[in-house]
């Protein structure tokens, strides 16, 4: 089953890459639908599947594969891999659905069967990344992220693509080259028989060495991530890709980075992890501010989400720091709110970059004008940034609270600076709400084309998610309660 | 000497004026001791104006005098006079630009000067002059 | 831009002012639109779209002037009589003192047609089309005479209708109506003894829609005629378009204007026709200064802030009007100009909705295009008005005299000046692009 959320993308990437043969944009656009939508599908036949009670792995699948190198195909899916697996398969799916957004008015989509293809490749990676229960089989599905997005970025980005493609495909190459240094390190120093988690047990290493391997998976993680100060890809890569691809990069992919985070620094590593944790919560704070300081500064809009994303991000990690079983659920669902916010401000951003073309905040105004502007994107935009501000009554005010909640008691200092924080990002979405979409609409050049419904489909999909698991956080928060207790109980 | 209805009259090349002042009944005004000046404009003038133009003004004698009026002057202003002025109020309220060095009123050009009557002494303009700067 | 015209005669040196294209068009005998198909089509449609509403307009102006008056509670203000509706146009029908238009003389038959069935298409009585607000709206018709009785001191002293609101005869007139009116109602008759200024001022409010009732009881015919006779396939060019306006407001220009009161059946004239005002400098002209130009920050959801010289200290400085309106907020521009834009959607003609469908949003932003059309058409009309002026106070354009023809020249160049702020749609219209 779990091998079918992996197995399934993948054919769909290989069927529209490499069918013989013409295919229509039309075509290849409707399988990757079809595809994406039979692996959100079948994640719903996982979720219902799902057994909340039961602590630890669940669905495991296993094949050896070369076990006298430890190495084995096994997968499996906990509280903490399945949320994460569900936003990417939606993802995934809403962008086969609309993957034109942001482009120029008038463009279509450049090589749409190398791009859905690439899309689906990505998906079936990551999602093999999230069910992986190897070590190198982690790995190897963390770095198969590298070269479609590194394609990605250079084929469909913005005119700075190449320099965004490469400061990306070198930080993340380092990151790889770190966290393998890591588990291989890991799998010889304790000399377990196999890179399966359940094999490795560090805590009879020396502390030093611990904290060794500990660091080179912060940082690789940590550039993933990214926190501050391995952060410095992300504007350039979030900004200079097509709109798709940075809801793929942000909702998606960074993911990946507090997860590896969360299961393998904190998973195998729970008593080191105590002890580095004030300076991860205090790096977090550090991120958290440093992100709203640096969106509240930018002109570009899009560089104003990418920057409130860094910021976002470091609630996770101060919640993973504090480790207590409250903190853990908000981290979790931090990480589901983050992607789909995310992922609602790109689209809409891509939408407004697509319709108006520009994103300077300087030349948008007005779009909120009835009859002449972007009154329903512009009222979208408005509740996504109030989704990202935190205001309850959506999915983001919940994670927040309980990582605020749950993190308070371990660290006050870096927790209030982190609220500190959500009070900057309205600051920087009043900012930008204020320019974009109030004022007067700039006569010369309000001839924008119409939004068509296509358009919106996504993104009232994702506007619903995000109020209904805000309004019944239930959903989102039964999941991963167990897992989340679990993880904060493990040491 | 005649006075100035009388001189009008008498001169066939005035008789839309005549009529006019008939119709706004302002004989009896322009036959009063005065004096007046008078900028008096041939047929040739009304008829350059737009048809409908006199048809509506003669339906509406309050309104025809008020321009007729603009074409009277108090008192008695040679050529010589108005020479010296670059503007004269009519008796309309308004004033009247003048540029006499060139026999301009307004836009019009006074094609005959110094008329003289009883009452008062015309000019003759080849154009029908309307209030304003 | 989409021409270039030559000065008609080389006998002046070109013109150096920053809109000489405009002004060189001007001299040629052009309008300040430039002469083409797609912008005649667009402002004829308008003249024949604003002239049924017009009709409305100017019938229920009237009627405000002659029978509600000082009525203190106006609730059935825009409820016209049948009375009115009826009753024959001066300048069309056949019973006209001057037949502009060779259509009827009473309430416009599409007039009729919407005032009985509405948007709702249908026959409700129509106090519930009232009050559903699927009615013609007067806001705007009033905003325009309000706006003319703000801006006094227009035209002075060639305007003598605004003086005359001040004078005792004005007010003796008043008095007469004022006593009538309100015969057997002791108090209003107690306030006025009172507070007299109060109800002279609403005299004078009351005298303003007399004016601007005249004033578009001509122009309404006038717009059915030029859309006939572009429907004929009479009316082809912009400058044609323009010199029926320049014909037009000559014609008429001895129009009287004045202000009548009906008082259970007894005329009482507080404006009388004799004394003399005329359409053309009592109404016309005022008109053209306060609505083109002046008028006022329209009340609505956008504000202006006086204190950062959003709004001008002097008032001939206020250049709120059409000319230089902001289309695209409809909605948020303000409350009159936006319900003029939604009157005259109901009566675009069939080729203007078909090629409103074509640009833009389509039937979505159609109240956005016709306002920039509506524009279009208005800044026609001022040039007829720069046009007339110029004819009536100073030269032919192919006068021989150079002298004459830098007057004309610095006429031209004093007018532009006006539309030399950046306010001012001039450059805009000056392209198809502005939609």
């Amino acid at each position: 089953m779990l091998s079918a959320l992996v197995v399934v993308p993948l054919i769909g990437a290989l069927i529209v890459g490499f069918f013989p043969g013409v295919l229509s944009p039309a075509l290849s656009r409707l399988i990757t639908i079809v595809f994406a939508a039979i692996s959100l599908i079948l994640t719903i036949v996982v979720g219902a599947a799902f057994d909340l009670t039961h602590v630890g792995f669940q669905m495991e699948e296993f094949l050896p594969w070369l076990p006298d190198l430890g190495l084995n195909y096994r997968v499996a899916i906990d509280g903490l891999s399945f949320p994460l697996v569900a936003l990417t398969n939606l993802l995934t799916l809403l962008l086969a659905f609309n993957s034109s957004v942001g482009l120029k008015p008038g463009t279509e989509l450049q090589r749409p069967r190398l791009f859905y293809s690439l899309m689906l490749l990505v998906n079936s990676g990551v999602v093999g990344a999230f069910v992986a229960q190897n070590l190198i089989l982690f790995f190897l599905f963390y770095e198969v992220e590298l070269i479609p997005f590194y394609l990605l970025i250079v084929i469909w980005g913005s005119d700075k693509r190449e320099y965004a493609a490469t400061k990306f495909l070198i930080y993340t190459a380092l990151s790889g080259i770190l966290i393998l240094a890591g588990f291989l390190a890991m799998n010889w120093l304790t000399g377990a028989a196999s890179f399966d988690y359940g094999a490795i047990n560090t805590t009879d290493l020396s502390r030093s060495t611990q904290l060794v391997l500990l660091a080179l998976l912060l940082i690789g993680f940590g550039i993933k991530t990214p926190l501050v100060p391995l952060h410095s890809w992300l504007p350039d890569a979030y900004v200079e890709s097509s709109a798709p691809v940075s809801i793929m990069l942000g909702g998606i992919l960074s993911k990946l980075g507090t997860y590896g985070i969360i299961r393998f620094a904190v998973g195998l590593f729970p008593e080191t992890w105590v002890s580095v944790a004030p300076v991860m919560a205090t790096i977090a704070a550090i991120t958290v501010i440093y992100g709203s300081f640096c969106a509240i500064a930018q002109h570009d809009i899009k560089r104003m989400v990418a920057y409130s994303s860094i910021g976002h991000m470091g609630y996770i990690i101060l919640g993973t720091a504090a480790l207590t079983p409250l903190s853990m659920i908000g981290v979790i669902s931090q990480m589901v709110a983050h992607g789909l916010i995310l992922a609602l401000l790109f689209y809409l951003v891509g939408i407004v970059e697509s319709k108006v073309g520009t994103r300077e905040l300087e030349s948008l105004n007005g779009l909120l004008n009835p009859i002449r502007g972007l009154p329903m994107t512009a009222a979208l935009l408005i509740l996504a940034a109030m989704a990202s501000a935190g205001i309850p009554g959506m999915v983001g005010f919940i994670s927040e609270f309980m990582v605020f909640q749950g993190s308070f008691p371990t660290f006050p200092v870096q927790t209030l600076v982190a609220i500190l924080g959500t009070a900057l990002t309205a600051v920087y979405f009043v900012i930008l709400l204020n320019r974009t979409c109030f004022g007067k609409l700039d006569s010369s050049s309000a001839y924008y084309p119409r939004v068509t419904r296509t358009e919106y489909i996504p993104a009232f999909v994702l506007t619903i998610v995000i109020i209904f698991l805000g309004i019944q956080p239930a959903w989102l928060v039964r999941w991963s309660q167990v897992t989340s207790d679990a993880i904060a109980f493990v040491f | 000497m005649p006075n100035i209805v009388e001189i009008a009259v008498s001169d066939e090349r005035f008789s839309t004026l005549v009529t006019a002042v008939q119709v706004a009944g302002l004989v009896e005004a322009l036959q009063s001791p005065g004096p007046f000046t008078v900028f008096a404009p041939l047929n040739t003038a009304f008829e350059k104006l737009p048809a409908g133009t006199i048809t509506s003004l003669v339906q509406n004698p309050p309104q025809l005098g008020r321009i007729l009026t603009y074409h009277v002057v108090s008192g008695k202003y040679t050529k010589a006079d108005l020479e010296k002025l670059s503007e004269v109020t009519s008796l309309e309220g308004t004033t009247i630009r003048l540029n006499f060095k060139k026999n301009e009123v307004k836009n019009a050009t006074a094609v005959l000067t110094d008329i003289e009557a009883t009452n008062g002494i015309i000019h003759v303009i080849d154009n029908v002059i309307l209030m304003g700067p | 831009m989409t021409q270039t015209l030559t000065p008609p005669s080389t006998k002046i040196p070109p013109s150096t002012h920053p809109l000489a294209e405009v002004i060189h068009r001007l001299e040629a005998g052009g309008t300040m639109l430039p002469d083409t198909p797609e912008n005649l089509m667009q402002i004829i449609g308008l003249y024949k779209a604003y002239a049924v509403p017009m009709d409305f307009y100017w019938r229920d102006l009237l009627y405000i002037a002659e029978q509600v008056f000082l009525d203190p509670l106006p609730w059935n203000k825009y409820l016209i009589s049948e009375e009115y509706l009826d009753r024959e146009n001066h300048y069309s029908g056949d019973n006209a003192d001057l037949r502009i238009w060779r259509g009827c003389g009473d309430a416009h038959p599409e007039l009729r047609e919407f005032m009985a069935q509405g948007e709702l298409k249908k026959n409700l009585p129509r106090i519930l089309h009232h009050l559903w607000h699927d009615r013609i709206n007067m806001e705007f018709a009033e905003e325009c005479m309000r706006s003319m009785l703000w801006h006094r001191d227009m035209y002075k002293p060639w305007n003598q209708f605004d003086g005359f609101l001040d004078t005792d005869e004005y007010k003796q007139n008043c008095d007469r109506a004022i006593k009538a009116y309100f015969k057997g109602n002791p108090a209003m008759l107690g306030l006025y003894k009172l507070f007299p200024d109060l109800f002279y001022e609403q005299c004078r409010q009351m005298s303003y829609y007399s004016n601007l009732g005249l004033f578009w009881e001509v122009m309404a015919p006038v717009f059915f005629e030029m859309s006939d006779l572009y429907d004929e396939g009479k009316m082809t060019s912009v400058p044609a378009a323009m010199d029926f306006l320049v014909n037009g407001i000559f014609a008429i220009a001895g129009r009287p204007i004045y202000h009548h009161v009906y008082i259970k059946g007894e005329c009482f004239e507080i404006i009388p026709k004799s004394k003399g005002f005329t359409w053309l400098y009592e109404a016309a002209l005022p008109y053209v200064e306060a609505v083109f130009y002046r008028t006022s920050p329209f009340r609505g959801t956008k504000s202006y802030n006086a204190q950062a010289k959003q709004v001008p200290d002097n008032q001939p400085e206020f250049h709120f009007g059409v000319l230089y309106a902001d289309k695209f907020p409809v909605g948020t521009a303000g409350i009159p100009p936006t319900f003029l834009a939604q009157d005259m959607l109901h009566f675009l003609p069939e080729y203007l909705v078909e090629y409103y469908k074509q640009h833009c949003r389509g039937e979505d932003d159609m109240l956005v295009q016709l306002a920039v059309s509506f524009q279009r058409s208005m800044y026609c009309v001022t040039s007829a008005v720069i046009q007339a002026l110029r004819a009536a106070l100073l030269y032919p354009l192919d006068d021989e005299d150079p002298e004459h023809l830098m007057a004309n020249r610095q006429f031209f160049e004093a007018q532009m000046d006006r539309f030399l702020r950046p306010e001012a749609r001039i450059r805009d219209i000056q392209t198809q692009e502005y939609r």
